[in-house]
């Protein structure tokens, strides 16, 4: 974090550097940020936004004498544009909803809330159809293929890449597209409507200089060229992807991440293919164009979510969202009484910052990370907990050991459990086997102990950006020993 | 000098004899009568006897005859008394007794002897005196003289004329004599001469000087005395003069083949006796200066042993008219100054003798054959000057001589410069410079610094030595792909790379640094990715002042390229620039320091440019291997379809897996083409010539490696790369089958971590082709050269790192910082960072542990060394650097790229490091040379990928020994 001074400074320079915007290509991230100030275009909200979304390098343990220079990389002039139309609400068709309204910079770029999807529309009253992914890590995503290398380097060819739950789009550029034109999101109706907000933007002119020409005449290449701006602000800004987790210090050798013993047991649940083999597409290791450490392996797996009866979309009870399949995307079309092998497949996300995030899974029906886990656990154990009961009669009080984390929280005796109740039978061979959801027998042993539950949990709490190792390691709490 | 004295001769004829009578009488002066009480027919006497002079008597005996055959004898005791009585009873009574005493005294020089008659009467005491003689032994003598006088010869004059000579030149002696009796004899003269050679007749001589220094000449004339003291000596002392030439080397750079190398002589060069041993001619040590041919010649006050040129900088180089850049010395063992007198050759090679014999407790005649043999020529020849020697041997010797003079001028350097001994990277323990200083972890930090400056004598073997990584003739870097320790150790499917592991030296923690394959190869060319993190061709995004200059491009458009598979253009969305330009890198140095390198390459296609990659050739059609039981893993059934036809498949040979590929300056030098040659031993080399391609060049060998073998024609630095099937990478191989698989049984792709238990048909692949290489290379008259030192490194481009752990090390991009760059040295020597490189922050973050072994042809060097600190292909660079003496540890600088990343100085340029910023290790982060010199702390637990299943290490390993040494 800069210090307040440090602030102040920065304000002084930026007053100087924007009155030289004209004469200067390069001007400095702190210029940029001032200039977020100084044009008051979202006040006060939008510097303090930007000073939080941008953390500071972590800080050194008290015997280095040595500090590097903090050397802010200079986003560039396509890359400042890009994040004025980010946080701009006037591109929105309710004038309220900017991309940073779903994608908070303090919320790792995810949603604020806990709302399986958000609310958006011209009068900000439409859900959308699906739960709003974190925008962080998305810098070594490729493109979309039916048959990706895998980043592991040993898994086979398979679906992977791509952007969306459904890998729908091949770039961050062409994935700002959604939302903007999307009736439930940011609902502008037309490219070109995108443009003229811009246009009248205070920024406009800054857009222009970005673009390298008058844009205005071509509405559909100054459309491009906003898509460009915010895909080159994601991905040139430090706040999508900081690195700055515990876990990032252990994996840099850096004084502070050095794992306790819990979070130590944790990495090994977290790797071991016998226990919760997340890494298996959570994939840690070195992989594609230099990346490590983004928990995907940017694979889609189809794993029997079950079905978010709150979604409107899903009051349709002949509608599912297959994923790959469709009907969001339209090239691996699910036919009626085929067998697709794309069916039911969603993208593995990163695992980064998801202790603090409330809503899971692309229907987004689960709210807690520690639910998630569990349903791991015993989605094929206890499917009672997870999937609806047909035909059973609900018991007037649970019995004291019926847990309370599943997604059913009555208990039943009698009738069916509908599990893999979102995906059609048709599609259920796509189900991945692998460990640890095998497919075991209800009423077999769960692969994780409630002591390998904690430490999952313990080790991906490492996973959360901006940590600051503390002055003294404590010397107990569930993640130390 | 004259000496002389007289000499009698004494003969003693005889020694008489002195005969001394002396009185040691008895007398009456005992007890008197003893009254006997025995038989009353017998009776006893009575003796008393005394002896003067201070002599006395233990025992005498007694023996007594008389009338009737009476005999009797006995003995008295007289216990040393000098006077004495005793009665003897029991004597019949009669007449005509006599009685015999004996006796000597107890110092043995008396004997005392005496007898009397006498008559008994019964039972009476009849008193008997007894006169005893005593005889003295003799005690002094006296002799006759009888003899004969001979006067002795005398030198009046020796004289040595000239008195100072060239060795082979000759000094008339002269000698005059008298002898004042002219007897017994004529005088006869006796001539000696040490060191050096005589003919003489009789007063005059010839010597002729041998060895250079003083000579000691010797006369001695005899007159014929029988005594050897009679003859006269006389001495004198010449001197023999010695000259020479220092030689030198140098080095034309730009050969499109083998170095060019010239010889010459340095001009201006001191020469002297270094009798203190400095490494220098001080003035004291009367220096003579060596003419404008490098000619010299010298007088000596004693001997020659310590025999240097010392060559300052700037003196002229006669072999292409340069000046010396530096001061360096040239020194000759006393041997060869004694073999060669006026005709020494001061030089480089005369200088390793004295380096070996020093560093061997070896002769010099045991070195120079050492020598020569090491280079191929005769011992004769390594003290020949090069300029007399030509054709092969002159080429020998000098390539010899140019790399030994950087070497010898790099010790000079070190001498000078006031280097502590030894470099702080081999000090044993650790750097002892980084203990307390500031940014380095204290705990890895710990060794005390107690060098003391360099020697003459330590700068010599150091410069041998650099960082402690000892000097090899040639190393053959063997490259195989894709395969972390797990999946190799222990495994069945590679029993004979697990048999070189155990019985080599390997280093246990070795990792990658970069993902996929083109950036861990760009990096052993020259210790950086430069942000490439793909395997993309070498065009790919180099514009501007990064545009190809080895034009024109290989593509197909070529004259007889038509198959080129090479893409003239190559953008990527990234626009990573793939052709690096204008850095250091192993190709350069050491073609810049008249060595030579060569890539072998497996399975290209004949004809084509080495620049791309191969491709398919459906008119070379191998059949598929079959494995016999008990052959792959294990297996108890062959496998292998012997049915299935397999044409040549595309992309066997790879530029991403050559490490100068990338390199627009390995690509531009003159010796590019020349030094990349072809490997033997592929699948599909029995119908290669069959090959429709490419036109296959005249005369093309698809096996150059084992033709230079047999040639030597091997380079210093060697990468050997098997094509993607036999170095376990793994291409999909198909073909056609009338039953059966139509896949090649052994070289599918599997993965990097592959369990050992499952395997894979592409390791045992690789096994056998690596076992057929070393073997190769064993059998090679190179390795048979134990006189050279040659290695065989076996290791793997990288290993896995697909676990959520640490990736790399030493060197690595530790961290994720956006802002790292590479570093450029100033004009005043500080770095600063070079942000010109597209994508930087995403390179070298490695991938994960591999097997690196290490075998030698030292019968005598340590085996079965485990070497545990944790090293990546930057160390290694930086372990070549200073096996071929490329850089030098005192300037950071001089190491190419991210092999200067040393602890010492990521500490002092943090600033520009901030990727190693907040290191919890600094050790682990920086590059240090492969030595095992850092002691690992006894409570320091490893840190691993799980690449590598052993347990993590605790502390120290089991021995510190370097796994380059060499005995």
């Amino acid at each position: 974090m800069k210090s307040a001074s440090e602030q102040v400074s920065a304000a002084r320079q930026g007053k100087v550097a924007r009155l030289s915007l004209r004469r200067f290509a390069a001007v400095s991230e702190r210029a940029a940020q001032a200039a977020c100030l100084g044009f008051s275009l979202l006040g006060a909200a939008c510097e303090e936004r930007v000073a939080r979304g941008v953390p500071g390098p972590a800080k050194p343990a008290a015997h280095e004498q040595t500090v590097p220079r903090a050397h802010a990389p200079e986003l560039s002039l396509l890359a400042r544009v890009g994040k004025r139309l980010f946080f701009d609400p006037n591109l929105s068709a309710s004038g309220k909803m900017s991309c940073a309204t779903c994608h908070d910079p303090d919320h790792a770029y995810g949603p604020t809330n806990d709302l399986a999807v958000q609310l958006g529309g011209p009068r900000g009253d439409q859900a959308g159809g699906r739960a709003v992914p974190s925008l962080r890590y998305k810098e070594y995503t490729p493109p979309y293929a039916d048959l990706l290398d895998n980043p592991d380097g040993m898994s086979a060819p398979g679906p992977g890449g791509g952007f969306a739950w459904d890998g729908r789009v091949d770039t961050l550029a062409e994935q700002a597209k959604l939302p903007l034109l999307s009736p439930v999101e940011m609902a502008n109706k037309t490219p070109d409507e995108v443009v003229l907000k811009i246009r009248a933007a205070s920024y406009a002119v800054e857009f222009e200089r970005a673009v390298g020409h008058e844009p205005w005449g071509d509405p559909a290449a100054a459309f491009r060229a906003a898509l460009a701006a915010l895909q080159a602000f994601q991905l040139e800004d430090p706040s999508f992807h900081p690195y700055t987790s515990k876990f990032d210090l252990h994996a840099s050798n850096k004084l502070g991440g050095e794992f306790t013993l819990a979070e130590q047991r944790g990495l090994k649940v977290f790797a071991d293919p016998k226990l919760g083999n997340c890494a298996s597409c959570h994939f840690t290791g070195a992989g594609l164009s230099g990346s490590s450490g983004l928990f995907t392996d940017f694979s889609y797996e189809a794993i029997g979510v079950p079905r978010n009866a709150a979604l409107p979309s899903n009051q349709d009870a002949s509608y599912f969202d297959l994923g790959v399949c469709g009907p969001l995307r339209a090239d691996h079309p699910a036919l009626v009484d085929a067998p697709n092998t794309f069916c039911g497949m969603f993208k593995t996300p990163t695992l980064r910052n998801t202790t603090n995030r409330r809503v899971f899974f692309h229907n987004g029906v689960m709210h807690s990370l520690e639910q998630v886990v569990r349903f791991y656990n015993t989605r094929d154990t206890r499917p009672e907990l997870w999937y609806p009961n047909l035909g059973g009669t609900p018991k007037p009080k649970n019995d004291a050991n019926f847990p309370s984390y599943g997604l059913v929280t009555r208990q039943y005796v009698g009738g069916t459990t509908q599990k893999y109740d979102d995906l059609p039978a048709r599609h259920r061979h796509n189900i991945d086997p692998q460990m640890p959801l095998d497919g075991r027998k209800p009423g077999s042993k769960e692969p994780l102990s409630e002591q390998n539950i904690t430490d999952l949990l313990c080790f991906l709490n490492t996973l959360n950006d901006d940590y600051t190792p503390p002055a003294t390691p404590p010397s107990n709490g569930p993640c130390v020993h | 000098m004259r000496k002389s004295f007289s000499s009698v001769s004494i003969l003693a004829l005889a020694a008489l004899g002195a005969c001394v009578a002396l009185n040691a009488c008895s007398g009456p002066q005992g007890p008197g009568t003893n009254q006997g009480q025995g038989d009353e027919k017998s009776g006893t006497i009575g003796l008393q006897l005394q002896i003067g002079g201070g002599l006395s008597l233990n025992t005498v005996s007694y023996s007594i005859t008389g009338p009737g055959g009476f005999s009797r004898t006995g003995s008295l005791d007289l216990s040393s008394a000098t006077a004495f009585s005793a009665t003897i009873g029991g004597i019949p009574a009669g007449n005509g007794y006599s009685i015999t005493l004996t006796g000597t005294t107890t110092d043995g020089s008396t004997t005392c002897g005496g007898s009397a008659t006498f008559n008994v009467a019964a039972r009476a005491s009849t008193k008997v005196v007894v006169a005893l003689d005593c005889h003295q032994a003799p005690r002094t003598g006296s002799i006759n003289v009888n003899g004969s006088i001979n006067i002795c010869p005398q030198i009046d004059e020796l004289s040595a004329n000239p008195d100072t000579v060239a060795v082979g030149s000759s000094i008339a002696l002269t000698g005059v004599a008298h002898d004042a009796d002219n007897a017994p004899s004529s005088l006869s003269y006796q001539w000696t001469a040490s060191p050096g050679t005589l003919t003489t007749t009789g007063s005059t001589a010839t010597f002729t000087c041998t060895a250079p220094g003083s000579a000691t000449i010797t006369l001695s004339v005899s007159d014929g005395d029988t005594n050897p003291t009679c003859a006269d000596v006389l001495t004198t002392t010449v001197n023999c003069t010695a000259g020479g030439t220092v030689a030198s080397a140098a080095f034309i750079p730009g050969s499109t083949t083998e170095p060019l190398l010239k010889a010459g002589h340095f001009a201006g060069a001191k020469v002297c006796v270094d009798a203190n041993n400095n490494g220098k001619c001080d003035a004291a040590e009367n220096p003579v200066t060596t003419d404008a041919n490098g000619k010299f010649a010298i007088s000596f006050s004693g001997s020659a042993a310590g025999l240097i040129a010392d060559i300052p900088a700037g003196a002229s180089n006669t072999a292409d008219g340069s000046m010396n850049p530096s001061r360096i010395v040239f020194r000759a063992a006393l041997g060869q100054v004694s073999e060669q007198g006026t005709g020494i050759v001061l030089s480089p090679l005369s200088t390793e003798i004295v380096r070996l014999t020093e560093a061997n407790g070896t002769d010099y005649a045991t070195e120079k054959a050492n020598l020569g043999t090491r280079i191929g020529v005769t011992g004769a020849q390594v003290i020949t000057d090069p300029n007399l020697l030509v054709d092969g041997p002159q080429n020998a010797a000098l390539r010899e001589a140019n790399i030994l003079s950087n070497r010898f001028r790099y010790a000079i350097t070190k001498l000078d410069r006031g280097d502590k001994f030894p470099d702080s990277l081999a000090v044993p323990g650790g750097n002892p410079e980084l203990t307390g200083l500031a940014g380095v972890t204290p705990a890895t930090a710990t060794t005390v610094d107690t060098r003391a400056p360099i020697t003459f004598a330590q700068a010599e073997q150091a410069a041998f030595n650099v960082e402690d990584v000892p000097r090899y003739d040639s190393i053959f870097i063997v490259m195989l792909e894709n395969k972390s320790t797990q999946a190799m150790l222990g495994s069945r499917f590679a029993p004979k790379i697990n048999g070189y592991l155990a019985a080599g030296n390997n280093f246990a923690s070795y990792y990658a640094t970069g993902n996929p394959s083109e950036p861990n190869y760009l990096a052993l060319g020259a210790a950086d990715d430069f942000g490439i993190t793909d395997d993309s061709q070498w065009n790919c995004d180099a514009t501007g002042a990064n545009a190809p200059q080895d034009l024109p491009l290989p593509d197909k458009t070529q004259p007889g390229l038509g198959k080129s598979p090479f893409a003239a253009t190559c953008t990527q969305a990234a626009a990573v620039n793939h052709n690096i330009t204008g850095k250091p890198n192993l190709f350069n140095a050491v073609s810049a320091n008249g060595m030579t390198w060569r890539t072998y390459n497996e399975s290209m296609n004949p004809g084509q440019d080495v620049r791309t990659d191969s491709v398919t050739d459906p008119a070379v059609v191998a059949p598929d291997h079959v494995y016999a039981v008990g052959t792959i893993g294990g297996n108890t059934a062959a496998v292998g379809n012997p049915l299935l036809s397999l044409p040549m498949p595309a992309g066997l040979y790879k530029t991403k897996h050559h490490p100068g590929m990338g390199y627009q300056n390995v690509r531009s030098a003159p010796e590019f083409k020349y030094s990349n040659r072809t490997l033997g031993g592929g699948q599909w080399d029995p119908f290669l010539l069959a090959s429709s391609d490419y036109a296959i060049p005249a005369g093309y060998d698809i096996d150059q490696f084992s033709t230079d073998l047999a040639s030597g024609n091997t380079g210093n630095l060697n990468f050997v790369i098997p094509d993607q099937c036999d170095d376990m990478h793994g291409i999909g191989v198909t073909g056609t089958a009338s039953s059966g698989s139509t896949t090649a049984i052994d070289c599918s792709s599997i993965g990097n971590n592959q369990p050992v238990a499952t395997g894979g048909n592409i390791i045992t692949r690789g096994d056998n082709y690596v076992d057929f290489l070393v073997k190769k290379i064993q059998a090679s008259a190179l390795w048979q050269n134990q006189q050279k030192k040659v290695a065989i490194v076996l290791m793997f481009d990288e290993g896995n790192a697909t676990a959520p752990d640490i990736n790399s090390c030493c060197g690595w991009k530790a961290g994720k910082t956006a802002t790292d760059a590479p570093l450029v040295q100033n004009p005043d020597g500080t770095f600063s960072q070079d942000l010109s490189v597209n994508n930087y922050k995403n390179g070298n973050q490695g991938h994960g542990k591999s097997l690196f072994i290490v075998l030698n042809n030292q019968p005598s060097a340590p085996k079965g060394i485990a070497d545990n600190d944790v090293y990546s292909h930057f160390s290694f660079v930086r372990t070549l650097q200073d096996m071929f003496l490329l850089s030098d540890p005192a300037k950071d600088g001089s190491y190419m790229n991210r092999s200067k990343y040393t602890e010492k100085f990521i500490a002092q340029n943090i600033l520009n490091l901030p990727e190693y910023a907040g290191s919890a290790d600094t050790h682990y982060d920086a590059v240090r040379p492969m030595n095992h010199k850092y002691v690992i702390p006894a409570t320091y637990v490893q840190k691993g990928t799980l690449d590598d299943t052993r347990p993590l290490q605790v502390g120290a390993d089991a021995n510190q020994t370097n796994v380059w040494a060499v005995k």
